[in-house]
Order: structure tokens, then C-alpha cells, then sequence
């Protein structure tokens, strides 16, 4: 790594241009408009964010997170290295602060054109594999290089769902000499064995937070955060029913909006702030006969069976604002409570988790529930045909969302996806959903150039009548 | 005196096998160490532990599994594509790591999409935790009692625990021969080559066990040695490995693998089955504890040390750490292991490669060869000082 | 005395004639699809050169890819250790050699006395070798030797995929379809080749003097490139052609060999 980046701690860089960036719209529109003249640089994501409403407040929301992170030590609290598929609320509830790799690595691909390429190198540099997730990579190497917030443990719920997910998070630990903690996760979803497990790992989870930050779980905060998540998931649910309706009446960057935020601050009031504002932008909308795409009339409407492409200026979502194209939502965007739509539509309810906050008890076996049903925790921890797994979930959401057509898009790094998604396409193909396979690294434009992964994306639309 | 061994190490079927099957026998394949063979051995079934040897074509493989995956799953599931397995009369899939575990849904889809008869007709999910606690344990005892009610109702089979302890005290007598096989290349100087412990190992993997047994006892009591004084000792590190050339070309004519922590090896220390404890418990924590894998999170510190314990035990002089590529458990693992082995004075050489034919020998070799003259370098210095 | 030292490269063949205290002759040449006639074909090239005759020579190892298939050579020696001998004896300080070869790319760390203490190589890949850049020429339908100049005029690069060689050509052949100036693509190439090396360099944590040997050591805006990347100084080989320094390191080993001093 060039010693000039090891000048500067990457959060606080970060955390400095998020806060810069929310307050672009507390002036006036003309003092807007000469403000992105200044920052060329990130002028394109912030007009991308600020095309919703809730733009503002997302980008508050990010910087509130890095402010967390940065700030931690300062504040006497302990900092939790975890993953996006670990619930943080548990953190919350022990008033420890979470940092998420793959949410520091995209709040950083979003911004820079560079991305995060030397980090991901210097992870290569220290011994760790160039094969290996970019997703943690990105954020990983910065940290690895000392050049950002000291890390007091790690937590990874990925072992028995994603193997370098849970490696990352391991090699780590092991580098760092820091303590480390997994939840493991057996390869099906609904069995009495597999719930006491889960409870049980998620009570040694505990026992290991309170040992590593000499904080006690108090129980009326844990409540406190069960009941706001509920709160969220009701909205979260109201949400879904407008991104069912065709044209979209949200932009195309709900989804987004929707996991990211649900990642950075399950069960925090800054969360169910920023849905509530996607609620009321979503009915209004919907009043108004208004759309979420701005540019023209929605003329074909995708389902991204996996994750987004995070790299510079959400370029993904300006992609598919020009060419028209719907998005509602993603296997990020679910988080699989007992009254979420394709839940409640497809009677999927053992499958679900419900949340009982009364004991202790109750309130353990539902956030044990939560966790284990994660995004990629629940649907790819099994094979991919089996209930309640990737191939089931992939079909109902899209059905549900009305989608013309399927992206896989991924990292190379995902062993476990690569591994199944070419028999998934089969069968979505079969399923009548025109499906299509990105070779890109949705955190890094070295492995294959956004213009090559965009070029084939449209080639593929073309091809297929999509657009 | 190896040659039956390596005939059986370097193939896929075996005439044993041939021979007891025609006799009735059933032969079950598994895909990971952490599945306990004992049981299967208590049911008069043949462990086969499946290997991926002598693939030509991936045809099948790259159409089922994508392209950034582990070659060694890929040439397992063209074996089955092309047959070679069909005298299986069940598999195991195990979520050793995430590219062998796909192996489940790529066998069920092989055989849809090319309309193949690669499923065997007993096919089994076991699962395995990643950590070593009270309630893994429990999870593990509980998936070995499940696959046992799903074996012995699949083949209408009769299960006894009797049969059980007697098998793991007959596996405990086979580990003691193995032991004293691994103790003749830990030797100084190594009386005997790597390769030819490794055929050894890799053979007892695939043949009726106690056909094996004799075959060890016999080897063990007319081995007179080698004597391997002037050549480098290496230990071998890293991902799974069921290719006896792959240690040839290591050993060469200028080294000798006396220790390993492979998959398909004797992994380091070669740990007994509790023979007192209530037996599918003393077999869930034998496995649990004993395996040397990454894929058992969060013990790098153990792995480091019995790796550490088995350099000063053979008496290693320079450590290989290989990865076949997108392994990145070992992967990730080797790059800690060269950090804190040369922290410690201990060369390593790291080498990412590809699992299947020598393709790449010559690069291979390249890379070894220098590591050998550094070692030599080393040993004059060491002469000199 | 006169010794040899050959080294059979993925690309090229190098003969080096040494008398115990220079280099009397040296030759490269495209290698052959049989390692040995090429190694023929350089052999009486230097002899030619040199107006030596072969049974003259003492004594010739044998380095590189091909080392086992120099028919004339009395011993091999691998690369690693070859470079290593032929950069020390250059610049006794050098303690870091970056050698690009034709299929790979090494980093050595050496000791005091000139031995090899660690090294690292890359992967199997082409990315980061000189095969990367003999397929980027090819694809700006230029001559090799041509790239590092023409990089040199480039004044804004373009990104490419720097991961998989096939990938990256494709990128190519986008932006040279897109009009981007040739110059521009070049220097992309470049800096793409740097940053592949450099992650490997400092997997080798670097230890100054550093220098570069092997075919890519001429192509100087790759050099540059990495010496920004790295925030050292790379001694450039002047004394002798960089490609030869591991024949030279044969030639070296080879007059040991026979019991020069």
C-alpha cells in the first residue's frame, strides 16, 4: 500500500465526506447547485441519493454510523467487527459499536472512483487470499493496515453459509490476536433441532459480548429494540406493497435504502425514521399515480437474486433509471418476519420469525430467530432447491415483484453462490424468468470494467426483448 | 512392496472392491474427514473416501459448478458424470467447505440435465458444526444417530451398538499401525519416502478396512527401510490432497515429506476414539477435536501449535504451504502460517496451484527447487556457524 | 577459463560466456518449440560471438523453464537462485530483486552474503508477467519494445481490469474501439502491470537496495510506475542487458562449479 494512504484513518475520511455530503441540502437549491460544482468528484452519487426523498436522510443516517465507529473509543465503548448478514441489534442492545466490513467497503466503492483497490490489495499483501470475498477485503485491508478504528472482537454469523465470509472474520482474529466469536448455522431452517441451536449458540453469543466489552444485557433495552424492530418491519412490509405495483411508485434506490439501512441500524429509531419517510414518499406517490423513475415510463422491471454493483457513483441504479428498468427489491431487501408479504402470501410462516418480547426467554428466541434468518443466512445456507432456500425465495420474490427477468450479480470470491448458480439459472430460466449471469465483482471494476459488465447487461436485455 | 498400494491409492475402483461386492458388500462414498468411518465399518459397509484422480475433461463440471470454484469438487463431480462411481451405493456430502458441499445439489442436477444415472441410491446431507462446544457436540452425536436411522432403513440394515465399539476399537488398532508408519518418515533420517506413506494412507481410504489392516501389518513387519539421509525434510501443509505425484514432485530426488497436515493424511497426531465414553459421543468429539482444518474457525492458535509441535517432532527443515486456488480457507491460513513459521526461523514456501494432472509441473518444480537451495543455503550456514 | 550459463525462459533463450571476470559474450533469442535447439542456437551464437569453440567451455549450468532440457549443461540451478547470484554480483547492496519474466514474476529478499532469504511468486496467472504486456502489444498492434515509450506520451490512463489477462484485453479492445489514444491505453497497461507487481513486492516486505531484472526491467514505464507505487528507487541493470542477469547468475554459479574463485 502507498505510504500516502496510510496518512489518513479511512472511517474518519469516510465519516467527514458522509457529514459533508448530508448537509448539501440544509442551504438553498442555488447553493446546492454551486456546491456539487466544487466536489466533481462525488457529484454524480450524491444526485443519485438525493433523487429520493429520504436521500438526505440516508446520507445522515451513514454518517451518524461512521460517526460511531470513528468516535467509539472516545465514547468508552467497545468496537465489534461483524458481517452485513449479522443482525447488529444484539450490538446495540450492549451498547457496543458494530463495524461492519462489506458496509465500509461499499460506503467506500460509492464514493471513490479508485474504490477500495488498494485496501483489497493490501489484504494479498498481509497473506490473505486475492480469490477470497472483495466484500470484506475492501474495508479488511484498511484495518488490517492499522488505518482506522481499532477493533476490540469479532463476531461472524456466516460459518455452514459462507465460507470466505467467515474465513475473513477468522483470519482477522487470528491476525490481530483479538477475540472471536461464530454462530454457526445448520444447512436447513425449520426443525425444533435446529432452533435450539440457534438459541443456544446466540446465548454463548452473549455470554461472549458481555465477557469482551464489561457490559450486561439489559433486558428492558433489549426489549426496547425488539419493539422498534417490529415497528420496522410493519413499515418495511408497508413498503413492499408499493414496490409490488408497476409502474414503482419509490425510486429505484429503495431497496438500497431498505437493506443498508437495516444493516447499519436494526432496531435504532434512525432506521424506523428513514422507512417512515419511504412509506410516506411510497403512499403519496401511489396517491399521485406518481413514479419512481424519473426519466421515462418503467418499461421492464428486474429481480437481483443476490446482491447490487456497489461501484462508483451507484451506477447500477443510475443504469437502470436510464434504461427504465423497475427495481424493487433484492434477497438483501427480506428479512422474513412472520407478516412480510411473500411470507404471509405463500404461508411460509414456519419459516418466519416472530418477535415476543414478554421473557427474556422470548425475547432471546426471537432475536436467535432474526439472526438466523438474515438475508444469505437464511436462503443459502442450504442447497438451493431445498424449501425455503435460494431457489424458493428467488421465485416468489420475483413473481411477487411482477419481474420480467433475473441478474445474479456477485463477487468471485462467493464460492457458495458460483457454486449453485448456474443450476439456479437453469431453473428460473425454466421458471419463464429470462435470467442473466454477471461475471463482475460487484466491489471491484478491476475484475471485469463497468462498462464491459454494463455493456453485456444491455446486450443480454437486448437479446431477450427486455427493453 | 508398495506397489498394491499405490495401485489402489492411484485408482478409483479397486479390485477388493470389485471382489466384495460381488459378494454382497455395499460401498458408501464420503467427501470430508469429519465423517467418522466406524460406523459404517459397524454396519459391514465400505468407507470409500471419494478422490478426484485422473480427470481429462471437465466438461460436466464447469457446466454444473461456476467458474471460480476449487478444482478438486470439480474432478469429484466428473467422475461421477462419467460413471467412475457407480459402483457407490451411497454418498455422504459433508459442508466441509462451501465448494464441496454444492457438490449435493451438482450430482442431484448432473443427473437431471444430462439425464445420467450419477445419484447413488443412498444420499446423505451430514452436517457438521464449525466449533467445538457442549451443544456442537450434542448437534453432531444427534446427526450421526440421524444418518445412522437413515442408512440402516435405506439398505434395511441392522444397527448395534456392540458392533459399533467393536469397530472403533478395530479402527483405534488400525490408527496404532498408522501411527507406526508415520513414525518411520517422522524418523531422522526418514526411512521412508513421503510419497509412499502417502500411497499407504490414501489407500487404506479406499478399500474394505480390514483387508487393509492385513496389508499394513504386513508392510509394517517385512519393512526393512530406506535410508533418505541426504534429502530436505519437508513438511506439507494445505489443502486436500489424494495425488500421490503431487508429493513425488515435492520429494523429487532432493527432498522428503516427513510430516503433513493434509486431508487424506494422517493429519499430525493420530488421535484415538474414547473406547470407554458412550461410543457416538466419543466419536462426535474424536472428530470434532481432531481434524486439522480451517474450516474449524477460530483455531488457527491450536492448528499453529501441533503444526509447530510436528516441525520440532520430525525434526522439519522447511515447511510447503499450498493452496489449490480458490481454496481460501487453507489459503487464507497458509499466509498466517508463513508469517509466524518464519517469525520462528522456519523457511516456508507458498505455493497456489491447480488440483488434477501436472499441468503445471514445471512451474511447480521451479519453485521448489529454489526453495531446496535455499534450505541448502541454510544447512551450510548452520555448518558454518 | 571460459563457463556457461543458460537460461530457457517461457519467451526468450540467453547464453551468457563468462572468463571468471567478465562477461565475454552473451545472446538472447526467441525461445524454440524444443527447449534444446534454441539452447543450441544461442550457445554458438556466443561462441561465434566470442570466437570460442564449445568444447572449450568448462563448464555450463542450466537455468529457467527449461533448465533440464540444456543438452550442454553439466548441472541446473533454479532462476531464483540464479538471479539472485546475478544481481548481487552486479550490486552487492541489492537485498530486493523484482525479476518479471516471460509466465512469472518473483520477489527475492537476500541476505548479506548474497543468498536467498525468502522469496515470493505469483500465482499462475499471466496478469502481472511479461506474457500481460506481449498480449496488450499485441492488441495496440505495436511492437513490445514500443509500449513503454508510448506510455510514456500517455497523459491520462485508462483503468483496466487488472485481474485476468483475458478480461483486461477486452477492456482494450473497448477503448481502442471507443478512440481512446493509443499512448493513454499503454499507460494504463503499464500501471496496471505495476500494481499487479507491487502487491506482490510488499508481500515480500522490501528491503532496500531494490533492483529489477528480467525482460519487464526494460520497459521503463513500468519501472516508474512501480517505483511510485513502492516509494523506492529501482537500480536499473546498465552494465548488462537486465534480461541476462539470470544466465549471468548460471555462468556465475557455473565457475564456481568448476573451481574458479
Amino acid at each position: 500500500m502507498r505510504q500516502a494512504l496510510k496518512q489518513y484513518n479511512f472511517d474518519w475520511m469516510l465519516w467527514r465526506t458522509y457529514e459533508a455530503g448530508s448537509r448539501l441540502l440544509s442551504g438553498t437549491k442555488r447553493e446546492y447547485d454551486i456546491a456539487l460544482r466544487y466536489i466533481p468528484y462525488f457529484r454524480d452519487p450524491v444526485k443519485e441519493v438525493f433523487k429520493a426523498k429520504a436521500g438526505q436522510l440516508f446520507l445522515q443516517m451513514t454518517a451518524t454510523y461512521l460517526d460511531n465507529i470513528v468516535n467509539a473509543h472516545h465514547r468508552g465503548k467497545k468496537t465489534c467487527m461483524t458481517t452485513f448478514c449479522f443482525s447488529p441489534a444484539i450490538l446495540y442492545a450492549l451498547d457496543i459499536v458494530p463495524v461492519t466490513l462489506e458496509l465500509l467497503t461499499v460506503m467506500m466503492t460509492f464514493l471513490y472512483k479508485r474504490g477500495t483497490g488498494e485496501f483489497l490489495d493490501y489484504c494479498n499483501e498481509a497473506g490473505f487470499t486475492e480469490t477470497s470475498c472483495s466484500s470484506q477485503r475492501g474495508s479488511m485491508g484498511a484495518l488490517l493496515a492499522d488505518i482506522g478504528t481499532p477493533i476490540d472482537m469479532v463476531v461472524t454469523d456466516s460459518p455452514g453459509v459462507c465460507d470466505t465470509n467467515a474465513n475473513a472474520f477468522a483470519f482477522f482474529a487470528a491476525y490481530k490476536d483479538i477475540p472471536f466469536f461464530q454462530l454457526n448455522m445448520p444447512p436447513w431452517l425449520v426443525e425444533e433441532r435446529v432452533t435450539q441451536y440457534h438459541v443456544q449458540d446466540y446465548k454463548a453469543l452473549i455470554a461472549f459480548l458481555e465477557e469482551h466489552s464489561g457490559k450486561r444485557l439489559d433486558n428492558d433495552r433489549l426489549r426496547e429494540i425488539l419493539r422498534e424492530l417490529q415497528k420496522q418491519d410493519e413499515l418495511i412490509n408497508e413498503l413492499e406493497q408499493y414496490l409490488c405495483y408497476k409502474p414503482l411508485p419509490l425510486p429505484v434506490t429503495t431497496c438500497l435504502f431498505i437493506y443498508a439501512g437495516r444493516f447499519m441500524f436494526a432496531g435504532m429509531p434512525i432506521y424506523t425514521r428513514l422507512l417512515e419517510m419511504l412509506v410516506n414518499e411510497g403512499r403519496e406517490n401511489v396517491k399521485l399515480h406518481q413514479q419512481g423513475i424519473y426519466t421515462s415510463k418503467e418499461k421492464s422491471r428486474g429481480f437481483f437474486c443476490y446482491i447490487d454493483h456497489y461501484t462508483h457513483s451507484l451506477r447500477l441504479w443510475q443504469m437502470l433509471e436510464e434504461l427504465n428498468i423497475g427495481y424493487s427489491g433484492n434477497i438483501l431487501s427480506h428479512f422474513w418476519d412472520d407478516s412480510n408479504p411473500p411470507v404471509v402470501h405463500n404461508n411460509w410462516k414456519e419459516a418466519a420469525y416472530s418477535i415476543k418480547t414478554q421473557t427474556l426467554e422470548d425475547m432471546l428466541t426471537s432475536i436467535a430467530a432474526i439472526n438466523s434468518r438474515m438475508p444469505m443466512i437464511k436462503s443459502i445456507r442450504g442447497p438451493y432447491d431445498s424449501p425455503y432456500m435460494w431457489l424458493q425465495d428467488t421465485l416468489a420474490l420475483a413473481s411477487m415483484y411482477k419481474s420480467d427477468f433475473i441478474v445474479y450479480n456477485g463477487t468471485p470470491g462467493c464460492r457458495n453462490t458460483w457454486g449453485m448458480v448456474k443450476l439456479l439459472a437453469q431453473d428460473t430460466e425454466k421458471a419463464g424468468f429470462p435470467t442473466h449471469i454477471m461475471y463482475a465483482d460487484a466491489f471491484d471494476d478491476r475484475v471485469q470494467s463497468w462498462d464491459a459488465t454494463r455493456d453485456r447487461f444491455e446486450e443480454f436485455l437486448r437479446i431477450r426483448r427486455l427493453i | 512392496m508398495f506397489e498394491e498400494f499405490y495401485t489402489i491409492a492411484q485408482s478409483i475402483n479397486n479390485e477388493y472392491i470389485v471382489k466384495a461386492k460381488e459378494h454382497g458388500a455395499l460401498c458408501i462414498g464420503y467427501t470430508c474427514s469429519y465423517f467418522p468411518e466406524e460406523i459404517l465399518h459397524a454396519l459391514g459397509i465400505i468407507p470409500y473416501r471419494v478422490k478426484g484422480l485422473n480427470v481429462s475433461s471437465l466438461s460436466v463440471a464447469d457446466a454444473a459448478f461456476g467458474p471460480f470454484i476449487c478444482s478438486h469438487p470439480k474432478c469429484l463431480l466428473q467422475h461421477f458424470a462419467d460413471g467412475d462411481y457407480s459402483f457407490l451405493d451411497g454418498i455422504i456430502v459433508t459442508p466441509g467447505c462451501d465448494s464441496m458441499r454444492r457438490i449435493d445439489e451438482c450430482i442431484r442436477k448432473t443427473a437431471v440435465n444430462f439425464n445420467l444415472p450419477v445419484v447413488p441410491p443412498f444420499f446423505f446431507h451430514y452436517t457438521v458444526p464449525h466449533k467445538i462446544t457442549e451443544y456442537s457436540v450434542k448437534w453432531l452425536v444427534d446427526e450421526l444417530q440421524r444418518f445412522i436411522d437413515s442408512v440402516t432403513k435405506h439398505f434395511s440394515l441392522l444397527f448395534s451398538y456392540e458392533k459399533l465399539k467393536e469397530s472403533i476399537a478395530f479402527y483405534n488398532r488400525m490408527r496404532k499401525r498408522l501411527e507406526e508408519l508415520n513414525a518411520l518418515r517422522m524418523h531422522y533420517p526418514a526411512r521412508i519416502a513421503g510419497a509412499d506413506a502417502f500411497a499407504v494412507f490414501v489407500a487404506g481410504l479406499s478399500m474394505p478396512r480390514d483387508r487393509f489392516y492385513s496389508m499394513l501389518e504386513s508392510l509394517l513387519s517385512k519393512y526393512n527401510g530406506a535410508d533418505f539421509e541426504n534429502r530436505r525434510r519437508l513438511m506439507l501443509i494445505g489443502s486436500a490432497n489424494d495425488d500421490i505425484d503431487f508429493i513425488k514432485t515435492i520429494e523429487s530426488q532432493t527432498a522428503v515429506v516427513v510430516a503433513d497436515t493434509l486431508c487424506y493424511g494422517p493429519r499430525l497426531d493420530i488421535d484415538y476414539v474414547d473406547e470407554e465414553d458412550e461410543p457416538l459421543h466419543a466419536l462426535a468429539l474424536r472428530y470434532l477435536n481432531h481434524s486439522h482444518c480451517p474450516r474449524m474457525y477460530g483455531g488457527y492458535k491450536q492448528r499453529l501449535e501441533k503444526v509447530v509441535g510436528a516441525i520440532h517432532k520430525a525434526q522439519v527443515e522447511g515447511v510447503v504451504l499450498q493452496n489449490i486456488r480458490f481454496c481460501d480457507l487453507h489459503g487464507a491460513e497458509n499466509g498466517l502460517l508463513e508469517r509466524d513459521l518464519e517469525k520462528m526461523g522456519i523457511p516456508c514456501l507458498r505455493l497456489e496451484r491447480e488440483y488434477g494432472p501436472m499441468a503445471d509441473y514445471e512451474r511447480m518444480r521451479m519453485r521448489i527447487d529454489a526453495f531446496i537451495e535455499r534450505l541448502d543455503v541454510r544447512r551450510i550456514v548452520n555448518t558454518r556457524s | 577459463m571460459i563457463v556457461a550459463g543458460c537460461d530457457i525462459g517461457s519467451l526468450t533463450t540467453k547464453v551468457v560466456l563468462f572468463d571468471g571476470k567478465k562477461v565475454i559474450a552473451s545472446s538472447i533469442i526467441k525461445s524454440k518449440p524444443k527447449p534444446e535447439d534454441g539452447a543450441y542456437e544461442a550457445l554458438q551464437q556466443v561462441c561465434a560471438i566470442a570466437t570460442v569453440n564449445q568444447d572449450n567451455i568448462a563448464y555450463c549450468v542450466g537455468t529457467g523453464y527449461g533448465r533440464k532440457r540444456v543438452p550442454f549443461a553439466n548441472d541446473t540451478i533454479s532462476e531464483i537462485s540464479c538471479h539472485t547470484k546475478g544481481a548481487f554480483y552486479l550490486y552487492p547492496n541489492v537485498r530486493t530483486i523484482i525479476d518479471i519474466g516471460g509466465q512469472d514474476c518473483k520477489v527475492i529478499s537476500l541476505n548479506t552474503q548474497g543468498e536467498v532469504d525468502r522469496f515470493v511468486t505469483n500465482d499462475k496467472c499471466a496478469a502481472g508477467t511479461g506474457r500481460f504486456l506481449e498480449v496488450m502489444a499485441k492488441v495496440l498492434k505495436v511492437e513490445l519494445q514500443e509500449l513503454s515509450n508510448m506510455a510514456k506520451k500517455g497523459n491520462e490512463a485508462i483503468t483496466l481490469a487488472s485481474a485476468c489477462t483475458v478480461w483486461a484485453q477486452a477492456d482494450v479492445i473497448k477503448y481502442l474501439n471507443e478512440g481512446i489514444s493509443k499512448e493513454n491505453i499503454a499507460l494504463g497497461v503499464c500501471k496496471s502491470m505495476a500494481k499487479r507487481v507491487g502487491v506482490l513486492v510488499n508481500q515480500a516486505s522490501i528491503k532496500r537496495d531494490v533492483c529489477i531484472t528480467g525482460g519487464v526491467a526494460k520497459n521503463t514505464a513500468v519501472v516508474k510506475e512501480l517505483e511510485n507505487l513502492l516509494g523506492v528507487t529501482i537500480i536499473k541493470i546498465t552494465n548488462v542487458d537486465p534480461q541476462l542477469t539470470g544466465a549471468l547468475g548460471a555462468a556465475l554459479f557455473a565457475y564456481q562449479k568448476a573451481g574458479g574463485k
